[in-house]
């Protein structure tokens, strides 16, 4: 048997009256209609609507959806200190935007990021609900830095930061931790940046499980190295990445995976005995029992509707496998 | 010499009546014709405006789209419409969904801007979403490949810039704000809009928004049009340093106003933009026009925002012994 999980996000809204609450929501809010405490139990129920999607549709490891993050970027480096937070810019190659944090001073964490979200979440899902935070270095690479002058510097300082938050998440029970760092896809040379980074990070994680995940294309190239991030699991998008299918195939893996093979940024459905023939070709390469079948990055690039078809797919996929094996 | 003449980039916000008439058509309770009229009484007023004014080019306010990708593919075979997908914040839109071969059935925008020609002497451009857009901003079920998609979309679009041309049609724009998407599909970008504009006599125009031209500067001369349309004012006057260094073969619309702010930017500081730029550009290659759409604006900021546009251009036109 191989489990199934996700990558983060979730569509926050669906195209029934009834799926829009968060969207009246945040509109009455806008126009003084309601507070943001009214706001914050629509969100509320929006994560447990999506809590309960993904149980329907039998994910063994959750997540909340990320229902109250803006964007990837600023719900993170929004709550540090000596980070502004300025207008929109276009997040990788998606059609959406994330609002671009400033560093204006050192940076620090002034209190928690995401323990509270991640309290409430596991407090409303039967399954374990995984805590995701935003990488380090990508959040380096995609802030504006006015105050540093290197990167290096600023990805150091918000590793421990983070390093703190993924303590205080411990504390508070969250057993599966994991680290996104997409721009290791775009700039393979951040490898040993994140490497030192995680290394950081690890010293907080007392029992958790750590996974690094990268999405938004390959990393066919630093994938014999990345075996060796302190990271417990990797992450693998391998439908935009569909380059490191033959590395990963050829070299296996030392570590856990999560293989990101249903696409989350396409609508079209893949057939879940055609995906589940090609992970069971791993099984001499890789630990299928201690992995897990994900899509390939979060699931907000899709309407609701595709969105719960993708989990199904998935959740399919899985259990041919297992089926297989 | 014509000189410093003015345009606009596409879309004016709808007038509240208009908007107020979506959201009852979207429910079943206004007829798709009752919603029409309303549509062209918005088209003809903003016409007018723009005559009022004294724009040189005008453009007929996309008065009738909701999103500019959605709008193109509704009107195609070969397409869905999917539900509903975040942008950012609390803004939401629907995407194309390729399912099957591309065709198109019959004219998508041509109708508008007959229509749009037809309250008008001055000359009005015809507008079409472009190739590589269309296909980065749709879900593909069928081509299975961006290049496939992406050349599929340019075959019909040529059609439709034909049938712009047709109608008369003396300026056929296309736009691409998709094009600093990712870098390494430039080419694919280049041989798409170059599809579309082959053998066409109109005046061809290329615009595009808010990528980093840095990146994509070695393009811009390589690029399939006459003229290419760009935001100035808000990536700030940076590029001109560059364009100095290295010329721009083409005409250049020069976006001089921000369509994000809803400060409204005095004619002195459109001014010094218009003077800037004509340091570096001979008046008759060099339009004047807002940085993007201004569809987001309300109808009174866009309109004061074109007037300073075009109070300003007639100054530094005046300034310089220019007709
Ligand atoms: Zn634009």
């Amino acid at each position: 048997m191989v489990k199934t999980t996700v990558v983060g996000s979730y569509p926050r809204i669906g195209d029934a009256f009834e799926e829009q609450a968060l969207r009246r929501g945040l509109a009455r809010l806008d126009r003084g209609e309601i507070t943001e405490a009214d706001l914050r139990a629509v969100e509320r129920d929006t994560v447990k609507t999506v809590l309960k999607e993904q149980n329907e549709a039998g994910i063994d490891l959750v997540t909340d959806g990320q229902i109250s993050w803006y964007d990837s970027q600023s719900h993170i480096a929004g709550k540090l200190a000596s980070i502004e937070i300025n207008g929109l810019v276009r997040y990788f190659d998606t059609n959406t935007y994330y609002r671009q944090p400033v560093v204006r001073g050192a940076v620090s964490r002034k209190g928690p990021l995401i323990v509270d979200e991640w309290k409430f979440a596991q407090g409303s899902s039967k399954a374990l609900v995984k805590a995701v935070l935003t990488g380090p270095v990508t959040l380096a690479s995609l802030s504006l830095d006015k105050h540093y002058g290197n990167k290096k510097a600023l990805a150091g300082d918000l590793s421990s930061a983070i390093g703190e938050e993924v303590g205080d998440l411990v504390k508070a029970g969250a057993s599966h931790i994991q680290i996104d760092e997409p721009i290791l896809t775009q700039r393979p040379a951040d490898l040993s940046l994140v490497s030192e980074s995680l290394d950081r990070i690890r010293g907080h994680k007392a029992k958790a499980t750590l996974t690094l995940f990268t999405f938004f294309g390959d990393v066919a190239r630093i994938y014999q190295d990345l075996q060796d991030v302190p990271a417990d699991i990797l992450g693998l998008d391998l439908v935009q990445g569909a380059a490191t299918w033959p590395v990963l195939a050829k070299h296996g893996s030392s570590k856990p995976l999560v293989l990101g093979v249903i696409d989350a940024r396409n609508t079209k459905e893949e057939d879940p005995v055609a995906v589940a023939t090609k992970v069971s070709q791993l099984k001499s390469a890789v630990d299928l029992k201690t992995s897990y079948l994900s899509p390939s990055n979060g699931l907000e690039f899709l309407p609701r509707d595709r969105a719960r078809r993708k989990l199904r797919i998935l959740h399919e996929a899985a259990r041919v496998v297992g089926v297989a094996a | 010499m014509t000189a410093l003449l003015t345009t606009s980039v596409g879309s004016f916000p709808k007038p509240e009546y208009l908007t107020r008439a979506r959201t009852k058509a979207a429910k079943g309770e206004l007829s798709s014709d009752a919603l029409r009229d309303l549509e062209q009484k918005a088209t003809s007023e903003w016409i007018r405006f723009q005559e009022e004014i004294g724009i040189d080019i005008l453009v007929d306010g996309e008065q009738y789209r909701g999103d500019m990708a959605t709008y193109f593919a509704e009107n195609l075979g070969g397409t869905e419409i999917s539900g509903l997908v975040r942008s950012y914040g609390n803004r939401y839109y629907k995407k194309p969904i390729v399912v099957g071969e591309l065709r198109r059935r019959g004219p998508i925008s041509v109708d508008w801007f007959s229509f749009a020609q037809s309250q008008t002497d001055r000359p009005v451009k015809g507008m079409i979403t472009g190739p590589y857009t269309m296909m980065d901003w749709s879900f593909d079920e069928y081509y299975g490949s961006r290049t496939d998609a992406c050349l599929a979309f340019a075959k019909l679009l040529h059609e439709e810039a034909v049938a712009l041309e047709a109608a008369g049609a003396k300026y056929v724009q296309v736009d691409e704000p998709a094009l600093s998407t990712r870098f390494d599909e430039l080419p694919l970008l280049v041989k798409a809009v170059g599809i579309v504009t082959k053998g066409l006599r109109a005046r061809t125009v290329l615009h595009t928004c808010y990528g980093n031209y840095n990146e994509i500067f070695d393009y811009f001369n390589k690029l399939p049009v006459d003229q290419l349309d760009l935001e100035m004012s808000n990536s700030g006057l940076d590029l001109l340093e560059r364009f100095k260094r290295e010329p721009l073969k083409k005409e250049i619309a020069f976006g001089v106003v921000d369509v994000h702010s809803h400060v409204i930017e005095p004619e002195a500081l459109i001014r010094e933009r218009i003077e800037k730029a004509l340091t570096i550009f001979q008046p008759d290659k060099l339009f004047i026009d807002p940085d993007c759409g201004l569809k987001t604006r309300s109808v009174d900021e866009a309109r004061d925002k074109l007037r300073n546009m075009v109070a300003a251009t007639h100054a530094v036109r005046q300034a310089h012994g220019l007709t």
